[in-house]
């Protein structure tokens, strides 16, 4: 945590710490039967049937598990950093893997059938999750820009419908704000459909959340920054784009990146309008055969996917502008 | 003191008229639309197999489907598929979203507040359901307990006691169930019956050819007793865009279809029975 050269032991190679934490790792392991799982089937040579094995069989089991647990931080402990880090990424996942695939399912559903059922859900639903996700960010930003100065200007009028654009679509939940343009817009006399409904909501939504992020970015350059620029006899237009949104931006990068992975996830509530994107394919897929919980997790893994990628985008975004700064 | 708005008087009349011509674009004449369009939209649920849902090619499949392409064929016109959810299609004011709904919709007193039902295409029985291992044996074992079912749906309805059908053959309330668990998927219910008797619901109540699929695809479920009321399954239209002309020809569509048994060749095609018989569910019992 702290950026600098001193180097302290590790504690894990503390024999009070290594002892305290196989105590505390023991209790958890034995206050969470896992006797019952396929660790106890594993350990049945020496504890017999896991059913009847009682007190016995869960200390045996939990002392194993614990062992093997504490042994395994202390293996990983002596690898440099990132392997360290590569090696419990690693770990990790196989437990996500083990977890997926201890519900019992049916997993090869997903790659069966011409074309195969991941591949209906990529072609049919993936693009049409990123189209709607991408036209709202887009949408949401340019929205966000013109709320954060609204908010930041003397403009009564414009203070006021910003603080309270915020306010409402901050203060409503995103499904509700689906269904309130979808159902209640036409009953204006404005028919939208589908598609363009899920788009209005998702950016407003996240338009207002962002225009909170601009707002505190701006505010966050000095004031000295605006009088100097005032005083030079700067235009306020110019001040804004060659000034302050330069120092400003990167203070706004992190949490926008935030945003968008957020929005990716919550285009997923637009599937209650009936559009095909990757949520309401991996309902609708499975219920044929009744293999729902294969399509939720492959459509799980989907997202995943792309939101590690956006994740690496928005670092490499962070890491030019701090080059920059 | 007079007060000067800010806005001219044209801006208001503009936004005035902008919302009385989509008004009048809206009043009635669907049927004028359908044809001029070349297109009949048809909204239906894409989770109800073997009534529509997705096959394995990624399009829509099943009975329902069926029926609706044999409309649009009969219109002359082409199909297209819209797959909303079921409480946002039995809500009406679809505003011309879509012209017609091909989804099994039972007519209720209700739903007749807000939608037409100018033909009932087939009619079919609903069921409850319990996990193999349930203690439960009789109808009235439910009472009490808690049963899981489709939100909006007519088997909720029949829970509550309030079951409002139009032209429906004759029933009564054989379960008086002490909680409701009412879920936007009905699909859900089945899964949550397959965790185990009394688990997360302690039956369900669905159309029986949909827990025919569920037995079929391995479900460790069972029916219990006989089929608990049949409804009638009508096409539907919206209320808000009332239009007497396409009400008569999707009725006359209908009978047609009965009277040259296209619907009950269909009928035989999707509802099959566990021995591999076939179900004409175009008439009532």
């Amino acid at each position: 945590m702290f950026v600098d050269t001193v180097i302290e032991d590790k504690s894990l190679h503390k024999p009070a710490f290594l002892l305290g934490l196989s105590i505390t790792v023991l209790a958890f392991f034995f206050a969470f039967n896992f006797t019952n799982t396929i660790f106890g089937e594993f350990l049945s040579p020496v504890i017999g049937n896991p059913q009847e094995s009682g007190f016995f069989g869960r200390l045996v089991v939990s002392f194993v598990l614990s062992i093997i647990f504490v042994l395994n931080l202390l293996l990983i402990s002596f690898a440099r950093l990132k392997i360290q880090i590569f090696i419990v990424w690693i770990e990790l996942f196989f437990l996500f893997l083990a977890f997926a695939y201890s519900f019992d399912l049916e997993l090869a559903y997903i790659f069966i059938g011409e074309p195969s059922k991941i591949w209906l859900m990529i072609s049919k639903g993936l693009f049409t999750t990123i189209y709607i996700s991408a036209v709202s960010i887009a949408i949401a930003t340019a929205i966000a820009i013109v709320g954060a100065i609204a908010k930041l200007s003397n403009n009564g009028f414009a203070y006021a419908i910003a603080s309270f654009y915020t306010s409402l679509f901050r203060g409503l939940p995103l499904l509700l704000q689906i269904y309130l343009i979808y159902m209640g817009l036409p009953q204006l006399g404005f028919m939208i459909d589908a598609i363009p409904s899920g788009i209005a909501a998702l950016s407003l939504c996240y338009g207002a959340y962002m225009t909170e992020i601009f707002r505190a970015g701006i505010q966050s350059i000095p004031k000295g920054q605006w009088e100097a620029s005032r005083a030079l006899g700067f235009k306020f237009g110019l001040i804004l784009r060659k000034i302050i949104l330069p120092q400003s931006i990167p203070i706004i990068v992190p949490p926008t990146g935030n945003q968008f992975i957020a929005m990716l996830k919550d285009s997923s509530l637009v599937s209650v309008l009936g559009i095909w994107e990757l949520m309401f394919m991996a309902k609708k897929i499975g219920s044929k055969d009744f293999n729902n919980l294969e399509m939720l997790l492959t459509a799980a893994m989907i997202y995943w996917a792309l939101t590690i990628i956006l994740e690496m985008i928005q670092a490499r975004i962070e890491r030019k502008y701090q080059q920059k700064a | 003191m007079s007060i000067k708005l800010g806005f001219t008087k044209s801006s208001i009349a503009f936004a005035v008229a902008l919302l009385s011509l989509n008004m009048t674009v809206q009043a009635g004449a669907v049927y004028d639309y359908i044809k001029s369009n070349n297109e009949l939209m048809i909204a239906t649920d894409a989770n109800w197999a073997p009534y529509s849902y997705i096959n394995d090619a990624g399009e829509m499949e099943g009975f329902d489907v069926d029926v609706g392409r044999e409309i649009a064929k009969r219109m002359g016109v082409e199909a297209r598929f819209i797959t909303p959810s079921w409480d946002i299609i039995t809500s009406g004011n679809w505003n011309m979203r879509w012209d017609v709904s091909v989804g099994s919709m039972t007519p209720t007193e209700t739903r007749s507040e807000v939608l037409n039902f100018p033909a009932v295409y087939y009619y079919t029985p609903a069921g409850f359901a319990v996990h193999t291992d349930s203690p439960i044996t009789t109808l009235a074992g439910l009472n009490g307990k808690n049963v899981c079912t489709t939100a909006a749906s007519t088997w909720e309805m029949y829970l509550e006691g309030s079951l409002d059908m139009i032209d429906a053959p004759a029933f009564t309330y054989k379960v008086t169930p002490g909680t409701i668990t009412s879920l936007a998927d009905g699909h859900t219910c089945l899964d949550d019956t397959r965790l185990g008797a009394g688990v997360r619901n302690d039956g369900i109540i669905d159309s029986i050819p949909m827990i025919q699929g569920a037995i079929e695809d391995g479900y460790p479920i069972r029916f219990l007793g006989d089929p608990a009321f049949f409804e009638p399954l009508s096409v539907a239209t919206d209320k808000g865009n009332d239009d007497p002309e396409l009400d008569a020809e999707i009725a006359r569509i209908i009978a047609a279809m009965k009277k040259d048994y296209t619907l009950t060749m269909m009928s035989m095609k999707w509802f099959k029975n566990a021995d591999g018989s076939s179900n004409d569910y175009t008439i009532a019992f």
